[in-house]
């Protein structure tokens, strides 16, 4: 899971990326960007964090 | 003749005396139509060139003169301290000309360089901070990372940091002289030219790199980069061995950190935004609300994820439990001299205070301090409102969030704007703070993550909203004429180059300082020993006890 949440993070990099070469409309752009930066924040909140908690020290016992 | 008509008439002798010189100091009514009368008026003649032999005769105060001292100042200073370039021609014309260029150049280093002392004072301001938010068997611990990541930070950064960052963004004219600083490592995407890295200014040498220009850029980066590389310390407090410290401090200098600068400030493929995409005047940030804290803010996260909480923390039931601040005092004081060195951070950041819009230093200082003000305040009102208590560790991160917003977008707003930027910080790191403990369940016990990150990433956006269009800074920012300009002004397209910049932050900064954070977990073990923090790092990690004098409960 741990893989999946860096992948996921990186990837909402390269999506915003992307907004720069597949359109020039501002409006275009910015609801692209919104998406990529939704998937990173996705990446590090929903999965690479849940994937940690899983062992975390204060359910060790 | 009456007496009440003699008063009359010396009333009205009096009215009409007064009244011309009255008339003559009031101010010019608004002519009714155009000035036609002024066609009339002859031309001043054109000024006339002063020549050399003018200045053969420019009065000099005798030896005899300076001799008997000089207590009011008029004597010191004058034509015989400018350099002649030939004793026998004398002064000239051309003197006089290149000793006003090194005046403007010697005023540009004198104040970044000062500006660069002052952000490099903020490292005390951080490790009072943390410290005092930190119990007391870990105070030394604490101390000693907040002075090894001056050291550490800037040896890396010496040795490639800078290069990487600086190595290709041209002469920077305020500073006069880092022409050498021109290889900058481009790829071509989507058919323009992205800067990656920059080549030259390995070891202050490489390249023609000793410079005197250089060498201030070189203090003034290395000082932000510094701020940077301490904000993980706090996230990290408590638990974080030392040896994964020290690596990791190297690490966020040498690369993670460079990297981001470089596509921010040193030409580098964010800045240039505005000229290959049209996207505003490019990314933005003035001093570093993205580069410096937001980067910071999140290797602190990437760090305290890996890390996880400290014993005690958290219930078994996954609750957050208050574990106190072992000094109060250390942690206002450290706000406090970080409020101070923001001075540096934000004016200091034009490089220069003579040259074309640098004058802006004023407004960029009041806004910082507008900011911090009004930070501090709606996060103190913001917890007295909830908590019932103006808690005092909360409205000293509501004082630094207001600061850490403003940073970048301090250059480019107006008062008004930097008030409502503050607001909003101070809402938002203490909403914040309260979702990365009790959603995320990461342990961040100073609040880096909210302080530096969350606000930092609003800094970045707020540009994008506030930016008034009014400064100007040699008539262009990164290449694109005209002056800066956020939605609310009429430009669009700045809010999505500022969201480019943290969409770049969030997916590609984190994921670059998870990887380094996961790797020196793998080959160095990121976590002390159970043992050693129930102990306190102190012992354990460091061989002494701050407060060896003390009780200290566990």
């Amino acid at each position: 899971m741990i893989l999946v949440g860096i992948l996921l993070t990186l990837l909402g990099f390269v999506i915003s990326l992307i907004s720069l070469g597949v359109t020039s409309s501002v409006g275009g752009r910015l609801a692209i960007v919104l998406i990529g930066l939704a998937l990173s924040l996705f990446g590090i909140m929903g999965v690479l964090n849940k994937a940690y908690l899983k062992n975390a020290i204060w359910k060790k016992g | 003749m009456k007496n009440s008509t003699k008063r009359l008439l010396v009333v009205l002798f009096v009215v009409f005396c007064i009244a011309p010189l009255a008339l003559a100091q009031a101010p010019a009514a608004v002519p009714a139509t155009a000035p036609a009368a002024t066609a009339a008026v002859p031309a001043s003649p054109a000024p006339k060139p002063i020549l050399d032999a003018d200045l053969a005769g420019t009065p000099v105060p005798s030896a005899d003169a300076h001799a008997k001292g000089d207590p009011d100042g008029s004597l010191t200073g004058n034509a015989s301290d400018v350099t002649v370039s030939d004793p026998k021609k004398g002064l000239t014309i051309g003197d006089l000309a290149n000793q006003v260029g090194q005046n403007k150049i010697a005023v540009n280093f004198v104040w970044t360089l000062i500006t660069g002392y002052l952000v490099m004072f903020m490292q005390l301001g951080f490790a009072l901070l943390e410290t005092g938010l930190a119990r007391a068997k870990n105070a030394n611990h604490t101390m000693m990372m907040n002075m090894g990541v001056y050291g550490i930070g800037m040896f890396a950064y010496w040795l490639i940091g800078f290069a990487i960052q600086m190595g290709g963004v041209g002469a920077v004219a305020n500073l006069g002289g880092t022409a050498p600083l021109s290889a900058e490592f481009t790829a071509t995407i989507f058919g323009k030219p992205f800067g990656l890295f920059g080549q030259h200014g390995l070891f202050l040498m490489h390249k023609g790199t000793y410079d005197v220009g250089v060498m201030v850029l070189f203090l003034f980066q290395m000082v932000f980069m510094d701020t940077g590389a301490t904000i993980p310390t706090g996230a990290a407090v408590e638990r974080w061995k030392f040896s994964a410290f020290a690596v990791t401090s190297f690490l966020f200098a040498a690369f993670t950190y460079p990297l981001y600068a470089n596509w921010a400030w040193g030409g580098g493929w964010l800045a240039n935004l505005g000229t290959n995409f049209g996207l505003g005047k490019g990314y933005c940030d003035f001093a570093g609300s993205g580069v410096v804290h937001a980067v910071g803010g999140l290797s602190a996260l990437a760090i305290a994820m890996i890390l996880g909480p400290r014993i005690g923390k958290f219930s078994r039931e996954g609750r957050p439990q208050v574990i106190l601040a072992h000094d109060i005092v250390l942690v206002i004081t450290g706000c406090l001299i970080l409020a101070f060195g923001w001075f540096g951070f934000n004016p200091g950041s034009t490089l220069g205070a003579s040259s074309n819009g640098n004058l802006r230093i004023g407004s960029i200082a009041v806004n910082t301090m507008l900011a911090s003000a009004t930070g501090m305040i709606s996060a103190m009102l913001y917890m007295w409102f909830m908590f019932k208590k103006p808690d005092a560790s909360m409205t000293g991160n509501g004082f630094l969030a207001g600061l850490v917003a403003i940073t970048a977008p301090s250059g480019f707003v107006n008062p008004l704007g930097a008030v409502i930027i503050g607001l909003v910080a101070g809402v938002l790191v203490c909403l914040s703070v309260a979702f990365v403990e009790r959603v995320l369940q990461v342990d961040d016990p100073v609040g880096a993550v909210s302080v530096h990150g969350t606000c930092g990433i609003w800094g970045v956006i707020s540009l994008g909203l506030f930016a008034d269009g009014k400064s100007n800074y040699g008539g262009s920012w990164n290449g694109v004429n005209g002056s800066v300009t956020g939605l609310f002004y009429g430009d669009a397209s700045q809010l999505v180059a500022q969201l480019i910049g943290v969409a770049t932050l969030v997916g590609f900064v984190f994921t670059l300082s998870f990887i380094f954070a996961f790797l020196v977990d793998l080959l160095v073990g990121q976590r002390a020993s159970a043992k050693s923090e129930l102990e306190g790092l102190d012992l354990p990690e460091m061989g002494a006890l701050a407060y060896p004098e003390f009780e200290l409960k566990s």
